[in-house]
């Protein structure tokens, strides 16, 4: 039987010791395949954002174990760590997180450099995401002159860039408007659906159990409950942005 | 799925993300004055090192002169330090010496001009008196002129404030100043007699300064030396190389350790330039940073970045000060020319290495800095 893409296993961190001993996430048990999205949701220090610093490499756990595409990245030495954070995840976060020295299209290709990608076709991936996004006039904008919606779909392009199978995605709608969030909200959706792509998104953003295949509540660093949606309702296109990522 | 992820890395292709010029060419303002400083560590580098170098080749003057050995009085330790005098009438006795071609005796000693203004200038004088049938070379001819007249060092020229035809005073002679030369510096300067005038200015009656052996081609000085020392009593032979490098030796003796300690301290500046610029731009960009090791940058990819920010910032520090150097060294040599200077390329390529190796010594500095970004920033709003 195929393991899922992403497998959570007694997931346990602890931060301090004796009397300032916190645990931040305990035990928490998840599991999400291909182009499924998983919506964590839970109010402000129930430890969303440390789980998904732990499945996203950033964090060793205490205890218990992640799998990635059949990988434990629990199990790896630190020098490996990197290599998870640029084939087999993508990040997208609250604050976008980009370069603002550089253009939109740089932003992008600066993480296909990591990867070993360069020059020219480093440059055309990096185009032809930024217009999936909708961003084929901003290639050359810089970073810090961009709307806040723009900077985020060039955070999503920027995810997407070495074609991870998973992607994990911070409050993506939290510094967003309503017209950019919903937009945002199409982008995950079609990077899970379009891509085949899995999702992971942490927010409080009651909008995105539209778009989540599964929704896991979580309190006091601890999985309180989990429901499978029914079906993930339509989300309306944006008719400013064209193209798709599910060709990229 | 394990082999595809490991699989997952390419090869290298070509041309990355300027990712360390962005982040300089964003702080226009610190970048030019990153540059500006390192600039002017460098130009006092140069300047200095010129200055040394110019003031070292003084002695040069003595190669240009029409021989090859000098015998003086025992104990010479070079014309600058020590007064020689030796018995005239040996030009017989030497003109025997095996390799000799020609004997000229030499008048020299240290003296005062005054100039219009009053001053005194220490003055190194010599008068070289060649034999009648001696082919003086060409280049050599401005070094021995006619009688009543007088070729000085441009230094001399300016400070006793001359130029050729004008007259010049000398203990009470007034003789014609028929050309200039290079040699002279802020330390000593340099005037040439015609040998009649030498010996009535210069001379002790029945005495030479020198005498300047001119050798035939091929001749060892060394054994040639040595013989003409044997040929008249209480001598020893010196070759032109010796006594140019005697100056060089002065110089070295009294201002290497000074140019050293400059040269030193400007280096230490220059470093603390570019690392003090390269230590800030990261701690401001911690956050870019850990981003980069957040998507997965290895800790060489995002050091590289700061090591050519360093590099930048010293590679166009380097081209600004050693333009400003040449520069500099020029108008010296124009308006200040007892400040003798001498940029050499060996001394400008030294400097440009050791300012790009200083780049990457300085890039060091924000190391520890680099490797303690958490790249779970990134989740920190």
């Amino acid at each position: 039987m195929t393991p899922p893409l992403l497998r959570v296993e007694k997931l346990t961190k602890v931060f301090g010791a004796g009397r300032t001993q916190v645990t931040a996430v305990d035990s928490v048990d998840l599991a999400s395949d291909r182009g499924e999205i998983t919506l964590v949701m839970g109010p402000s220090g129930s430890g969303k954002t440390t789980l998904l610093t732990m499945i996203g490499c950033l964090l060793r756990p205490t205890s218990g174990r992640v799998e990635i595409d059949g990988l434990d990245i629990t199990a790896l030495p630190a020098r490996e760590q990197p290599r998870v954070r640029r084939t087999l995840v993508g990040f997208v976060f609250q604050t976008f997180n980009l370069l603002d020295t550089l253009t939109a299209e740089e932003n992008v290709e600066v993480a296909l450099n990591i990867a070993g990608i360069k020059g020219a076709p480093a440059a055309a991936r990096a185009r032809a995401l930024l217009e999936a996004a909708g961003l084929a006039g901003r290639l050359d904008f810089p970073a810090a002159g961009l709307s806040a919606g723009e900077r985020q779909r060039v955070a999503i392009a920027r995810a997407l860039a070495n074609d991870p199978p998973l992607v994990l995605a911070d409050e993506p709608t939290a510094n967003l408007d309503s017209t950019h969030g919903r937009e945002t909200m199409e982008l995950l959706r079609e990077l899970a659906k379009g891509r085949r792509c899995g999702a992971v998104v942490v927010s409080h953003d009651e909008r995105l159990r539209a778009i989540a295949d599964r929704v896991v509540w979580l309190e006091d660093g601890r999985v309180t409950h989990a429901e499978e949606a029914q079906a993930a309702a339509p989300v309306r296109r944006s008719a400013a942005r064209g193209g798709s990522f599910g060709s990229v | 799925m394990v082999k595809g992820w490991l699989a997952a890395d390419h090869a290298p292709v070509e041309r990355m993300v300027p990712v360390a010029r962005r982040n300089l060419f964003a702080e226009k303002g610190r970048f030019a004055m990153s540059v500006a400083g390192l600039a002017f560590a460098v130009l006092l580098i140069l300047i200095v090192v010129s200055l040394y170098r110019g003031w070292s080749r003084t002695g040069s003057v003595y190669e240009k002169l029409p021989g090859d050995v000098w015998l003086a009085q025992a104990g010479t330790i070079d014309p600058f330090h020590s007064t020689s005098l030796l018995p005239s009438g040996e030009q017989a006795q030497l003109e025997r010496v095996p390799g000799v071609l020609a004997v000229l005796p030499v008048y020299a000693r240290h003296l005062a001009i005054s100039t219009r203004k009053g001053r005194r200038l220490d003055v190194y004088a010599l008068a070289i008196e060649p034999p009648r049938a001696f082919a003086i070379p060409a280049d050599a001819r401005t070094f021995l002129p006619p009688r009543g007249r007088v070729v000085v060092d441009r230094v001399l020229a300016g400070e006793a404030g001359v130029g050729v035809g004008d007259r010049l005073d000398v203990l009470g002679r007034t003789l014609t100043v028929a050309a200039l030369t290079s040699g002279g510096n802020k330390i000593i300067q340099f005037a040439f007699f015609n040998a009649a005038d030498g010996k009535a200015l210069l001379g002790e009656p029945g005495q030479v300064s020198y005498y300047l052996l001119a050798t035939k081609p091929g001749a060892d000085l060394t054994t040639v030396g040595r013989a003409a020392a044997a040929a008249v009593p209480n001598s020893e032979p010196h070759t032109s190389a010796e006594f140019a490098n005697a100056f060089s030796a002065l110089v070295s003796a009294g201002f290497l350790s000074v140019v050293g300690v400059l040269v030193g301290i400007g280096f230490v500046v220059g470093g603390a330039v570019i690392a003090l610029t390269t230590y800030t731009a990261t701690v401001e960009k911690a956050r870019d940073y850990g981003v980069l090791k957040a998507i997965g940058a290895q800790g060489g990819f995002v050091y590289r970045i700061v090591v050519r920010q360093s590099l930048i910032v010293g590679l166009a520090g380097s081209l600004v000060g050693i333009l400003a150097a040449a520069v500099a060294a020029d108008l010296i040599a124009r308006w200040v020319p007892e400040f003798v200077t001498d940029l050499r390329g060996l001394d400008v390529c030294a400097v440009f290495g050791g300012a790009l190796l200083m780049s990457i010594v300085a890039s060091f500095v924000p190391v520890h800095r680099l490797n303690r970004i958490d790249p779970a920033i990134v989740f920190r709003a």
